[in-house]
């Protein structure tokens, strides 16, 4: 749920009048590493904020693990010893500690398996889904909102601007199965031809060029979905700033020099647009790894927002805590990204 | 992206333009008449004011024509999920509740926890802002760090475990959606603070010794009013969303009438296999109208504060 | 001017192109797929829903969830089978011999069968495996409560397996059996992961096992793959393949089945069934219920040693109060309401999937639906109504509000929650609904910080566990750690009874046995049974067999998947499958247009109003 919209700032803020408050200027080893201590800072926070919420949780996995089966006295005590229950909480946190800055993830309670090999099997469909999503969206929507803010007021800005406006109003989930109804059930007399649930056919062969058409059939609802709702923001935000530049004199310039209407937007425009687009892409591909929850629950595609969710409902301890350490740290390493790649290609900033 | 579009406060306001410091003098508050005539010439402004209102209206007076007894299931003895006819309008649930009186219900119950959501995220969120734009050092720093902190934090597990820890229902659906939302908020706060305090009369008015608790109180807070409320209306888009959202993921209470409570049972209760779209479509409409209409009214405020946003040529 | 229009009118052709490459794209690819959609290799393929809960590990020693568990059932052989009757029948054990004094059991191994790579099956496989789970900590996580009796097991020979209990074990012979019981797996394959064991994933495809299935490929959260064995000892089955698949959705996968891409659905719920029943190309059947749902009321929360633990209201120990309260709940009501008629009123504590444990109470036992006896019982114990009704407890002076706990994520909790709330408000008792997930209501309850909270249980054919569950030796110790108890029900009688039971070897006995001990537990009103809703099954016209037995009462056994996916055969053509949901289709369309035309409309309006303000 972060913001796309407050961004990377520069490190000075406004000038501040002199001689106003005492600021303590510290001299900075680089603004690189300054901003490297910060992440990591953040990315120990965040872990500590995380493992505690989740050893908070009333929960007892034990019994929600085993529920419905017979199981002994023995049995239930080997359990508990086996995940580390019998232990206090600091000393889980320690071992918690130790194990992820060795880059071991943790073993997941539920798959008997190690964190590491569980997110890395869920990724792949998650970075699909998501990355489709993404890479769609933002084309889609800073196409749209390009020529919609260039044509400010035109009929083509309002249908933009309204569909895009109104998509994003739409709870995505909902709009889901509205897709899955309309595509995969049918409308009228033809019938629906997409799948209903899954990543790809089974009774189909699992690779060459028949099991990618399969999946790219299975992924064009979920990927749709997200798009209808995401590509909105991109069309607001580039929109805002081809309009912000539309009025700049450099551009008074180019028109007179007698360039074309396209390529005066093309070339001159569009480059300074799509500074603030650019942060905001860096900072969503944070957010990508974690998935779209309701969506995969929605369409059964086996990605990595669906295995936190139902990490959280055993509660399934080193899962939650292994997929936090990943989805803070793409988090942190992109918007560090963001700051960085901001900097750079904001002359302004540079300047600084 | 975002895990959903959730707590997006900013998405339709024109941003702050990433990385140009904030020099550009922003509005001063106009009269309160010349605001209502300017917006009053909006027509999707108007529009969304609409929509809102109708809704309000109908979450008020909801409690004269709908008693207890006509949500209560074992009151009720309407046919079960039947498709809408003349005695049930929008047809009936699972358990033979009227689906038109549910709605509106919801309406009451959705735009409470909306609202309150949104006033916890802007205020706390404003709070943080103004006193890291105001302290500026390392106070404003270490302010600005936590919220770093806060956006790094994967939002939905942190919504979830919230609401175990809370207890599940609509008290911590709202406080989930607060500590997931503020940071927003706070950043747009923030840098508008920088951008009043960077103006004369805020300088004149601490030559003239006031205060640091004045100055936030009086010189930055009515300067920034105008686009807190801005983002407040965004805010509340957004908290509608995340409501339905977390609902939806089963983290609210089942004895509640929310929309996002109707959505969660009718795809969890098989309404999608019985093609009852009387009771799948209308939830998710007025989520879709309310949300629009809190959107439509923000950017048309937001056009009236600051006319540079609109559209120019 | 002219230049600038025929450069517009080219990018416009471009965007239509593009855009129509976009939707044509798609839908090219799915045609081709669509027709390319016959299964990969030759043969019939019989595709099913996965249990919801999915496969957590395909280690049989590791594993709790049912969808692993149907898949062992799949491809590993345990030493019996059971019938529709509930009876243990030879399997890889094609007989058995019970010794004079009860304690050794010995079983003649079937030979000539052979593990899926060619070796022989033996004794010792059987042998081996008991014993791992006996003797190994990590072998014993799955099922290591089954084998807590055995005190050692033998194999002298290639077909002869000798198990010695150390108590007479009268359900021995439904220890090791498809599904719920413990798989034989090779000795050969898992011999040297025994180290590992804890890490061994066992996804090496085709799996080494044998039975009537062959896994030859899993995909974690997505759909395992297998091929029918041929010469499986009680013949092959009728598809050569078989495909379970997983949707998290339900309403997904009844979605599919209406479209052909599934042919067998386990479980729907009442919704579903409802609409499936007039769904063409499909047909519908309830099995007897094999679980019963319940609310639990806190007798008084103790540890082992006695000790009270938890916050559980006082009031309730009292049996008086705990009558009253389950003769205020009309559980017909309940039945007909929330569960469609589906199922039938409970008493008995063993489900009536399995007839020969049936119990009923006797005439003066009975507790039916009677608010008046209940409110006249409360007011002769004393408990009077306070203001707005509620009863007051005359040893605390506080009302009779208790806390009732439903599962956030139950479909029916929450309705059953609504109507005990009102019928309870009859007999002057509060009741605050408190939902949560799964794991809290199990974390309370363990601690015993619980008045009353919904329950369920389902049952295989021996009571055992599901009895076992009610013995004072699941109360937890004194810290509220260890112990697994359902609802702190404590009675040294049952214990007695349980302990006679599983000594108990002429079935007949057996029943009375557990009869007495369903009766204690009637009586005791800790269990408040509310009904065993059936099992709704919902298949393709095109495949037959997949229920199977005599139908009693409008309700078919209790199918296992074990026999459903062995016995299933493609039935004669039929017609083809529904396009299903007509109207929910042309209404959604109507409302997107809507939507997009009111995106338009405002988009006009706004054109309006932009002219005044470009004046």
């Amino acid at each position: 749920m972060s913001s796309p919209v407050a961004v990377a700032e520069p490190t000075a803020p406004a000038p501040a009048p002199a001689s106003r408050t005492r600021r303590l200027r510290v001299p900075r080893p680089g603004y690189l590493a300054g901003k490297l201590l910060s992440a990591v800072i953040s990315f120990a926070v965040t872990l500590i904020i995380g493992f505690a919420l989740f050893n908070l949780m009333p929960s007892d996995p034990v019994r929600t693990m085993t529920r419905g089966r017979p199981v002994s006295e023995a049995q239930l005590a080997q359990l508990r010893v086996q995940l580390g229950l019998d232990q206090p909480v600091w000393r889980r946190f320690l071992t918690y500690v130790n194990d992820t800055l060795h880059g071991n993830l943790g073993y997941s309670w539920e798959f008997k398996q190690s964190v590491g090999s569980l997110i890395l099997e869920r990724v792949g469909p998650t970075l699909l889904l998501m990355g489709t999503a993404f890479a769609v969206s933002v084309l889609l929507g800073l196409w749209l909102g390009m020529r919609s803010g260039w044509r400010a007021g035109s009929l083509f800005d309002k249908v933009t601007s309204a569909t895009a406006l109104t998509l994003w109003s739409v709870p995505t989930f909902w709009l889901g199965m509205l897709l899955l109804v309309l595509f995969s059930v049918g409308i009228g007399p033809i019938h629906g031809f997409l799948p209903t649930a899954g990543m790809s056919d089974p009774t189909l062969p699992q690779s060459g060029l028949r099991h990618y058409e399969d999946v790219a059939r299975h992924l064009v609802l979920p990927a749709l979905t997200m798009v209808l709702v995401v590509y909105a923001q991109y069309v607001t935000i580039m929109r805002s700033s081809i309009i912000e530049e539309k009025g700049a004199p450099y551009l008074l310039t180019a028109r007179a020099k007698g360039l074309r209407d396209d390529v005066v937007r093309r070339r001159h425009a569009l480059p300074n647009a799509l500074l603030p687009s650019v942060t905001m892409i860096f900072l969503h591909l944070g957010g990508l790894i974690s998935g779209a929850v309701t969506v995969e629950a929605i369409f059964s595609w086996p990605g990595l927002g669906d295995l936190t969710y139902q990490a959280l409902t055993v509660p399934d301890l080193p899962v939650l805590q292994g997929t936090f350490v990943v989805f803070s740290a793409s988090v942190i390493i992109m918007n560090l990204l963001a700051d960085l790649v901001y900097r750079f290609l904001d002359p302004r900033v540079r300047a600084q | 992206m975002t895990a959903e579009p959730t707590a997006t406060a900013s998405t339709a306001t024109a941003p702050d333009l990433p990385g140009m410091p904030p020099a550009a003098v922003p509005p001063r508050f106009t009269g309160a008449r010349r605001f209502v005539r300017a917006f009053v010439h909006r027509p999707a402004g108007l529009a969304g004011l609409g929509i809102l209102l109708l809704f309000v209206v109908l979450a008020l007076i909801a409690p004269a024509f709908i008693g207890p007894d006509q949500l209560d299931v074992t009151k009720v003895n309407g046919p079960l999920l039947h498709a809408p006819d003349g005695s049930y309008l929008l047809g009936t649930d699972q358990a033979g509740r009227s689906v038109l009186l549910m709605l509106v219900w919801g309406a009451r119950q959705s735009l409470e926890i909306g609202v309150i959501a949104t006033v916890l995220t802007v205020v706390i969120g404003s709070a943080i802002g103004i006193v890291a734009g105001h302290y500026g050092g390392i106070v404003g720093r270490a302010l600005m760090h936590v919220t770093d902190w806060f956006i790094a934090l994967p939002s939905l597990p942190l919504a979830i475990s919230l609401a175990a820890v809370l207890g599940q229902g609509s008290e911590s659906i709202t406080i989930a959606i607060a500590v997931t939302s503020w940071t927003a908020t706070a950043r747009l706060v923030r840098a508008q603070t920088l951008a009043v305090e960077a103006r004369p009369f805020v300088e004149r008015a601490r030559a003239l010794g006031a205060g640091n608790r004045q100055i936030m109180l009086r010189q930055v807070l009515p300067n920034v009013m105008p686009l807190i409320l801005v983002s407040s209306t965004l805010t509340v888009a957004s908290a509608l969303l995340s409501e339905a959202t977390l609902t939806f993921l089963g983290l609210g209470s089942p004895t509640q009438v929310t929309w996002g409570e109707m959505l969660h049972d009718a795809f969890f209760n098989g309404a999608f296999t019985a093609d009852a779209w009387w009771y799948l479509l209308p939830p998710g409409i007025a989520v879709l109208a309310v949300v629009l209409g809190f959107t439509l009214t923000g950017r048309a405020v937001e056009h009236v504060l600051d006319p540079r946003t609109e559209d120019t040529r | 001017m002219v230049l600038r229009d025929r450069r517009r009118l080219r990018t416009k052709l471009t965007a239509a192109g593009v855009s129509g490459l976009l939707i044509a794209g798609p839908v090219a690819l799915a045609t081709a797929a669509g027709a390319q959609a016959a299964p990969a290799g030759s043969g019939s393929t019989l595709r099913v829903a996965m249990d919801s809960s999915g496969v957590d590990t395909l280690n049989p020693f590791l594993s709790y969830y049912n969808g692993s568990f149907d898949i062992f059932g799949a491809i590993y052989p345990s030493l019996t089978e059971i019938d529709e009757n509930g009876v243990a029948k030879p399997y890889l054990a094609s007989s058995w011999k019970l010794s004079a004094d009860r304690l050794t059991w010995t079983f003649t191994i079937r030979s000539g069968l052979k593990w899926s790579d060619g070796t022989p099956i033996t004794a010792s496989d059987a042998a081996w495996t008991l014993n791992l789970i006996m003797h190994n900590k990590i072998a014993a996580t799955a099922n290591g409560a089954l084998v807590s009796n055995f005190s050692s097991v033998t194999a002298p020979d290639a077909t002869t397996l000798v198990v010695r209990t150390k108590k007479p074990q009268s359900n021995l012979t439904y220890v090791s059996i498809p599904i719920s019981g413990i798989p034989i797996v090779p000795q050969h394959v898992w011999q040297s992961h025994v180290a590992d064991l804890k890490d061994y994933k066992n996804d090496s495809y085709p799996i080494v096992g044998y039975g009537p299935w062959k896994l030859t490929d899993y995909k974690t959260d997505q759909y395992a793959k297998l091929d029918a064995n041929p010469t499986f000892f009680q013949g092959a089955p009728k598809y050569d393949h078989l495909i379970e698949q997983i949707y998290k959705e339900s309403d997904a996968a009844v979605a599919a089945l209406k479209a052909g891409q599934l042919d067998y659905i386990g479980g729907v719920n009442a919704t579903q069934f409802a609409s499936l029943q007039h769904a063409q190309g499909v047909t519908t059947a309830q099995a007897a219920g094999n679980g019963w749902t319940a609310v639990e009321v806190n007798p008084g929360a103790r540890s082992r040693s006695g000790k009270p633990i938890g916050t559980g209201n006082k009031a309730l120990t009292d049996g008086r109060v705990r009558r009253a309260i389950n003769e205020a709940i009309d559980k017909k009501t309940l039945l007909a309401k929330v569960a469609d008629g589906q199922g039938q009123v409970a008493e008995g504590y063993i489900p009536p999937a399995w007839q020969q444990w049936s119990w009923k109470p006797s005439a003066g036992q009975e507790q039916n639906y009677d608010p008046a006896a209940a409110n006249k019982l409360l007011d002769e114990a004393g408990y009077k109504k306070g203001p707005g009704g509620i009863r007051i407890d005359p040893k605390t002076h506080k009302p009779l509000s208790f806390r009732l706990g439903i599962h956030s994520d139950s479909s029916t909790d929450p309705a059953i929650a609504t109507y005990l709330v009102g019928w309870l408000k009859e007999i002057g008792i509060k009741l605050t609904i408190q939902p949560m997930s799964m794991t809290a209501l199990n974390s309370d309850l363990g601690k015993g910080d619980w008045d009353m909270l919904m329950d369920s249980w389902t049952s295989g054919p021996d009571p055992s566990s599901l009895l076992s569950i009610q013995t004072c030796g699941t109360l937890p110790d004194d810290n509220g750690e260890g112990g697994n108890t359902d609802a702190f029900f404590c009675d040294p009688r049952y214990d007695k009874l349980f302990a006679e039971q599983s000594t108990v070897f002429d079935p007949a006995q057996r029943a009375k046995v557990v009869g007495q001990m369903q009766s204690i537990l009637y009586d005791a009103d800790v269990d408040d049974l509310l009904y065993n809703s059936t099992t709704r099954i919902a298949a393709s016209s095109k495949v037959t067999g997949l229920v199977t037995g005599q139908a009693r009462n409008g309700f078919y056994p209790a199918q296992t998947t074990f026999w459903s996916y062995l016995k299933a055969a493609p039935a004669v053509r039929s017609g083809s499958s529904s396009g299903g949901g007509h109207t929910l289709v042309w209404v959604i369309v109507t409302a997107l247009l809507m939507v997009l035309a009111g995106g338009g409309g405002y988009a006009a309006g706004l054109r309006r109003g932009g002219v005044d303000d470009r004046e």
